[in-house]
C-alpha cells in the first residue's frame, strides 16, 4: 500500500471524489470484459475488489462505499451468469457481494482512522513546534513587558492578525477585572473575553464558542487564576481559525500564563531577599550607631559628672575634662550630620541647588571648618588660577570636601601631607584629594564607597568613623552627574578623584571691567 | 562712668539651650530676660526694652519671621536668629527681613559673644552717622576717605567693583551680609539673582587681600547665606574688661 497523504485526498472536492471512484471501478470492469476469455469469474471478483480497496485507501468513506456498490453491480451485470442482467442464478455469488461490501467499508474506515491519526499527529507536531518556539522566546524575556511582547508576537503569527494582550487589573473595590480599554473597550468583546479567561478556552470565529465575536480571544490561564487574554483581529481573508490552531493557541496561552506566574514568583522572592538584606543592614546600622553614639555620650557624661562632684579638682584637670566634653560633642555633631546626609542621599531627596561658583570657596569653608582636625596635616591647595566656575550646590560640595579631608586625616598618621588639586577635563572639572598615607587595601577601591565600610584602624588611634562619609560623597557627586573613584599607588598614599560636569546649567558670564584701575578717586 | 550692663532677651523654647545661653551671658556681664514662647517674647520686647534679641527660628507657637517683622516695625533692636544647619533658606529670609545676624546650632561661646558684640556696636551708631574714616582688621587697613587699601602696610589696587564690594562689607563689618544684599548694594536691584558675579569678585578680593585665599580669615563665606568681613575691633571684649575694672 502506498503511503497515505491525507492532505492529498482532503484537497479534492467530494464531487470529484465520487467521479474518480466511478471511473476507477468502470475502468476495472471494462478491462475485465476485454480480458474475459483469459480470466475466471473469481479473478474478475479479485480485480474489482482491488479497485475497491484502492478507492477506499485513497478517497473518503462515501466514495469508497459507492465504489463497493458499483463494483457489485458491475460484477453481477458483466461476470455473473446469466451475463448482462442483474439476475443472480447462483446464490453463492451473494456471498461474494457481501465480502466485497465488507472489505470496502472496513478498508475505508481503517483509512479514515489512519488519516485522522496522521492529521492529529501533524497538528500535535505543529503545536509542539509552536509551543517550543514560544517557550524558547519566553526564556529570554527578562520582564513581564518582554513576556507580553513575545506572547503578542507568537499568538499573532498563528492568528494571522494584530494581537494585543490585556492583563487583569485590580479594580477600586479590589476585585480583579480585565481593563475596558483598547481592544476590550467594546462591552460585548469584554464579556466574551472575561468568559474566555474564566473558562480557560479560546473564543471567537472557528473556536466553536462565541463564533460571532468580531475578534479571536485566547485566554492566558495556567492552573492558577487567569492572568489575562490575548485579543487577535483575524485578517479579512480568514473567516475562522481551524480546530488545530485553536488547540495550539490554548497551549500558547497556558505557556504565557505560566511564564507570568513564574516571573511574579521570582519578583516575590527577590523582594523577600531585598527585604531580608535591608533588615540585615538596618540591624548593622543600629548596632554601629548605638556604639558610635554611646561612646562619645559616655565620655561626656563621665567628664561632666566628675566636674560636678570633684570640687577640689586642679585647674588643669578641670580644663581637660571640659575639653573632652567639647571634643566628644563635636564628634557627635559630625556623626549626626553624616547620618542626616545619609538619610537624604538614601531617600533620594537630595535637592541639588546648583549655582556657578569657584571651587575654591567651598574648599575654603571646608578647610576652615576642619581647622582643628587638620591641624597636624599640612594641606596643599593646588587649584589652577584659570579653573572655570562649576555648577554645584555649595553646601553639598563643601560636605564632599569635608568628608574626603576627614577621611584622609582619619587614615593617615599625623604629619602626613594632603593635596587638593583640580584640572579641567573635556567638559568636566576633575578634583583630586590625595594623601601620602598608607593607601587603600588593594582590591577594596570600590568597596570603600559602600555603606558602613570601615577602613583599617588608623595608626594614631583616631576614633573610627561610621563608614558613611564616602558613601555620602558618592551620593552627592552622582546627584551632580559626576563620578567618584579612588586609587592607590602602593606605599605612596590614597587618591580620591571626582568629576563635576560643567553642562546642565545655562552658562553664566560675568561682565568685564577695566581690570587694573586703582580704586583711589574712582567709584 | 560705666554704662549699665546690656540686656539680652532670649526667645528659645528648648530649656537646655536657654540655660546654656542664660549662664554664659550672665557670666559675661549681660542682663538676661528669657522666655520660651513667641507670645511672651513679644510682650517682653515691648515692655522691657532689651538691647538685643536672641530668637530661635523654630518656635512652636509662631513663625520666627512674623516675630522679626513685628519687632522691626517697632524698633531697631538688633535681632540674632538661632537656627539649625540645613535651614539656610530660613536664615536668608530672616536676614533679608531685618534680622542682624545668625547663629547655627551647635555654636560655641566665642561665636555667640562675638555676634552679640558686633550687633550691639552697630546698634550703638546713630542712624545716618557718618562711617568711620578708617577700617582695620587682620592686617587690612582701608582709608575710606582717601579710598586707599593697604595689606600689611602695602597699598593694594582694587578695581571699582572690588572696592564697592569691600565698601559694602565694611559698612556691615563683623555682620553677615546676604548674597542678595551685597548684589543689591554693589550691582543694583536688577542683579540680585546673579550670585556668580558676587562669587567671582569675592574670589578676586580674596586673592588680593588674604594671606592664603584658599583659607580666608578676613572675608569668610557663610555657606548658603552670604559673606562676613571679620571685624577684630568689634569682636573685642571691651565690656568684660570694663566689668573687671568695676569689680
Amino acid at each position: 500500500m502506498p503511503p497515505i497523504h491525507p492532505a492529498d485526498s482532503s484537497a479534492i472536492r467530494p464531487g470529484w471524489q465520487y467521479a474518480a471512484a466511478a471511473v476507477i471501478v468502470s475502468a476495472t470492469a471494462g478491462l475485465g470484459i476485454l480480458l474475459r476469455a483469459h480470466l475466471t469469474t473469481i479473478d474478475m471478483a479479485m480485480l474489482l475488489l482491488l479497485a475497491v480497496v484502492f478507492v477506499a485507501s485513497r478517497l473518503r468513506p462515501g466514495p469508497a462505499l459507492a465504489a463497493a456498490v458499483l463494483s457489485i453491480f458491475a460484477f453481477d451485470f458483466a461476470f455473473v451468469p446469466p451475463f448482462y442482467t442483474l439476475h443472480v442464478s447462483d446464490t453463492a455469488y451473494l456471498l461474494t457481494f457481501a465480502v466485497m461490501l465488507v472489505v470496502a467499508t472496513t478498508m475505508s474506515r481503517l483509512t479514515a482512522r489512519i488519516r485522522a491519526d496522521a492529521l492529529d499527529a501533524d497538528a500535535r507536531a505543529r503545536a509542539a513546534v509552536m509551543v517550543s518556539a514560544l517557550t524558547q522566546d519566553l526564556a529570554g524575556a527578562a520582564s513581564p513587558a518582554d513576556i507580553l511582547d513575545v506572547a503578542a508576537r507568537h499568538i499573532g503569527v498563528i492568528a494571522g492578525g494584530g494581537t494585543t494582550i490585556h492583563l487583569y487589573e485590580r479594580a477600586a473595590d479590589g476585585e480583579a477585572v480585565l481593563p475596558s480599554t483598547g481592544a476590550l473597550a467594546d462591552a460585548a468583546t469584554h464579556i466574551v473575553a472575561t468568559w474566555a479567561a474564566r473558562a480557560g478556552q479560546p473564543a471567537g470565529p472557528g473556536t466553536g464558542r462565541f463564533e460571532d465575536a468580531g475578534v479571536l480571544i485566547v485566554p492566558l490561564a495556567s492552573d492558577a487564576e487567569p492572568a489575562g487574554v490575548a485579543v487577535a483581529v483575524l485578517p479579512a481573508q480568514r473567516a475562522a481559525i481551524s480546530p488545530a490552531d485553536t488547540e495550539v493557541l490554548t497551549a500558547l496561552g497556558r505557556q504565557v500564563a505560566a511564564a507570568l506566574d513564574r516571573h511574579a514568583l521570582d519578583a516575590r522572592h527577590e523582594a523577600a531577599r531585598v527585604e531580608i538584606e535591608g533588615e540585615r543592614l538596618r540591624t548593622a546600622l543600629l548596632s554601629s550607631l548605638s556604639h558610635d553614639l554611646r561612646t562619645p555620650l559616655a565620655s561626656i557624661e563621665g567628664a561632666a559628672s566628675t566636674l560636678l562632684q570633684a570640687a577640689a579638682l586642679p585647674h588643669a584637670d578641670r580644663r581637660e575634662l571640659a575639653e573632652t566634653i567639647l571634643a566628644e560633642s563635636r564628634r557627635m555633631t559630625s556623626l549626626v550630620t553624616n547620618l542626616l546626609n545619609m538619610v537624604r542621599v538614601e531617600a533620594g531627596s537630595l535637592a541639588v541647588k546648583r549655582e556657578w561658583q569657584p571651587l575654591e570657596e567651598s574648599l575654603g569653608v571646608a578647610l576652615l571648618r576642619l581647622d582643628e582636625t587638620l591641624h597636624h596635616y599640612p594641606v596643599t591647595v593646588a587649584l589652577p588660577p584659570d579653573l572655570p566656575l562649576v555648577p554645584v550646590d555649595e553646601l553639598l560640595i563643601e560636605q564632599v570636601f569635608i568628608n574626603l579631608l576627614e577621611n584622609a586625616a582619619q587614615h593617615c598618621p599625623s604629619g602626613t601631607p594632603i593635596t587638593v588639586s583640580a584640572a579641567l577635563r573635556d567638559d568636566a572639572v576633575e578634583v583630586t584629594v590625595a594623601d601620602r598615607g598608607p593607601g587603600i587595601v588593594p582590591g577594596s577601591e570600590d568597596a570603600i564607597f559602600e555603606k558602613f565600610h570601615r577602613g583599617p584602624a588608623s595608626p594614631d588611634n583616631h576614633p573610627a568613623g561610621a563608614g558613611l562619609g564616602l558613601t555620602i560623597c558618592r551620593g552627592i557627586i552622582t546627584a551632580h552627574g559626576g563620578r567618584i573613584w579612588a586609587d592607590s599607588s602602593d606605599g605612596s598614599g590614597a587618591a580620591f578623584h571626582f568629576t563635576l560636569p560643567l553642562a546642565g546649567l545655562p552658562a553664566a558670564g560675568v561682565p568685564a571691567e577695566a581690570a587694573e584701575s586703582a580704586a583711589a578717586g574712582k567709584s | 562712668m560705666l554704662t549699665p550692663a546690656p540686656s539680652v532677651l532670649i526667645i528659645e523654647d528648648e530649656a537646655s539651650m536657654r540655660r546654656f545661653l542664660h549662664t554664659t551671658l550672665r557670666a559675661n556681664g549681660y542682663q538676661v530676660i528669657e522666655t520660651a514662647s513667641a507670645k511672651e517674647g513679644m510682650i517682653h520686647a515691648a515692655g522691657r526694652n532689651p538691647d538685643i534679641v536672641l530668637l530661635d527660628l523654630g518656635l512652636p507657637d509662631a513663625d520666627g519671621l512674623t516675630i522679626i517683622r513685628a519687632l522691626r516695625a517697632r524698633a531697631r533692636t538688633p535681632i540674632i536668629v538661632i537656627s539649625a544647619r540645613g535651614r539656610e533658606q530660613d536664615k536668608v529670609i530672616a536676614l533679608d527681613d531685618g534680622a542682624d545676624d545668625y547663629l547655627t546650632k551647635p555654636f560655641g561661646v566665642d561665636e555667640l559673644l562675638a555676634r552679640i558684640r558686633v550687633a550691639l556696636r552697630h546698634a550703638a551708631l546713630p542712624p545716618g552717622a557718618p562711617p568711620r574714616p578708617v577700617f582695620e582688621s587682620e592686617g587690612l587697613r582701608v582709608d575710606l576717605v582717601r579710598r586707599q587699601v593697604f595689606r600689611r602696610g602695602e597699598e593694594v589696587h582694587l578695581t571699582p567693583t572690588e572696592y564697592k564690594l569691600l565698601g559694602a562689607l565694611i559698612r556691615h563689618a563683623g555682620r553677615v551680609v546676604t548674597h542678595r544684599q551685597l548684589l543689591h548694594e554693589v550691582w543694583g536691584a536688577g542683579f540680585v539673582e546673579q550670585t556668580h558675579y558676587l562669587r567671582v569678585y569675592m574670589a578676586q578680593l580674596r586673592h588680593k587681600l588674604e594671606a592664603d585665599p584658599a583659607r580666608p580669615r578676613l572675608l569668610t563665606t557663610e555657606p548658603g547665606v552670604g559673606y562676613r568681613l571679620r571685624d577684630e575691633t568689634a569682636e573685642l571684649d571691651d565690656r568684660a574688661i570694663a566689668f573687671e575694672v568695676q569689680e
